[in-house]
């Protein structure tokens, strides 16, 4: 299924691309969104948020793309799995705060009523990156060319006759 | 001995053959192609990596949290700008962002509340500005406000800088729109009371653009994410509407006088 192998790439990297690029130019709001959760001890706190929006516009880059699927996917999923938790336990303790998920993050008067929709956003997500680690292999990708380049095989994996 | 073999076994023997050379030649594909992918995929990783390095230490550079600026003078506890004797038995602390409909919701509903109770002598007020809703402006409004509050209280003292304060919430812009002007901000000072000549370069310029800053970073070092956020002796008031986050700011406030 080549086809569906490229549609998920283009839908889960398309995701990472908008929030990466969205949080890219406030570095100080996305400390913030990543300090409002309250999971992580604050000397690493800047780190993460001064990092995550480049590592989620790289993975969307590389899904897209088509350059090294398995490993963009299996970072895609980590992340997901990451921000499962960090949402699933915001909302458990009671914490009101926008996920921070496409820049913002704080303080959301509404924020109860949408942690659900975020988590079953994720976990389709989670899904569809687990499905490209499973069957990276896809139509347009980078990876056609330099990885199985020469070797004259059918997209499935099967060595063509 | 027959050396001879008879057709079938020779040619059963060279299929076996040119089977094993496809089998050796297979094997070798198939580890030059694992040695390629090994190689390929370690170069692309390690030019990603040192992507994502620049970019950390570029993001960390644009970050100013935490440097050095000008304090306005006449601040208390170095981000506030206060109503009420220092040696008030009470502090109120209210953090707000210019922007944010909610702390003019609450601004509408408390102002005099506050100011009697800072008049009494029983509490101190303080007012603490954030800048976190810039992208709710197309002008980082936000910060301009707050920057140009610490410029009247700098040059002006509290007085004038606390009547500046509630003309900005009577001002309100909406969200979303370019906010005041700096020249309107400047209007509004100088009918409070500021003096025109001393606040334009500072406004103009943002000299306490670093002030909002680090006032914005110790808001949320403190825990908030969300404005407005009022503290009563430090400890955070909660609340379902402005109406609702005056009274228990009161009820608070006589628990703390009664204590």
């Amino acid at each position: 299924m080549p086809w569906l192998g490229f549609a998920l790439r283009v839908l889960v990297g398309g995701v990472w691309i908008v929030a990466g690029v969205l949080k890219l130019p406030d570095p100080a709001e996305s400390v913030r969104a990543v300090r409002a959760y309250q999971l992580l001890p604050e000397v690493v706190v800047p780190t993460v948020g001064y990092a995550l929006p480049i590592v989620e516009l790289l993975v969307g880059l590389t899904l897209v793309l088509g350059l090294l699927v398995r490993i963009g996917a299996a970072l895609s999923c980590v992340l997901f799995v990451a921000f499962i938790i960090g949402i699933s336990s915001a909302w458990a303790r009671g914490l009101q705060i926008d996920c921070g998920c496409f820049g913002g993050g704080g303080f959301d008067a509404r924020a109860g009523e949408k942690y659900p929709w975020e988590l079953a956003r994720d976990l389709g997500l989670l899904f569809a990156s687990a499905w490209l680690v499973w069957r990276p292999r896809s139509r347009w990708a980078l990876d056609n060319r330099l990885l199985h380049h020469g070797t004259n095989r059918t997209l499935t994996g099967e060595p063509s006759r | 001995m027959t050396k001879k073999q008879s057709k079938a076994t020779q040619q059963a023997n060279m299929q076996r053959a040119s089977e094993r050379a496809a089998a050796i030649r297979a094997e070798h594909q198939r580890k030059e192609r694992r040695t390629r992918t090994l190689l390929v995929s370690a170069v692309v990783v390690a030019v990603l990596l040192i992507v994502v390095a620049v970019v950390v230490a570029v993001q960390a550079n644009r970050d100013t949290t935490g440097q050095a600026g000008a304090v306005p003078s006449g601040a208390v506890d170095t981000y506030s700008v206060a109503m009420g004797k220092p040696d008030a038995p009470v502090t109120v602390t209210v953090y707000e962002d210019p922007m944010c409909p909610y702390c003019g919701d609450f601004e509408k509903v408390s102002e005099d509340k506050l100011r009697q109770y800072a008049d009494s002598g029983d509490v101190q007020v303080r007012y603490h500005m954030v800048s976190f809703l810039d992208r709710a402006s197309t002008s980082k409004y936000s910060t301009r406000a707050a920057n140009a509050l610490g410029v009247v209280l700098d040059t002006a003292g509290s007085d004038v800088a606390i009547e500046f304060h509630n003309a900005l919430y009577a001002n309100q812009p909406p969200e979303g729109s370019a906010g005041l002007s700096d020249q309107q901000l400047i209007d509004l000072a100088v009918k409070a009371g500021a003096d025109e000549q001393a606040i334009k370069g500072p406004i103009d310029d943002l000299k306490f653009q670093q002030w909002v800053v680090n006032a914005t970073n110790d808001w949320s070092k403190k825990g908030f994410q969300g404005t407005p956020t009022v503290t009563v002796n430090d400890k955070k008031v909660g609340f379902t509407s402005a109406e609702d986050l005056l009274a228990n700011t009161e009820q608070a406030i006589q628990e703390a006088l009664t204590k």
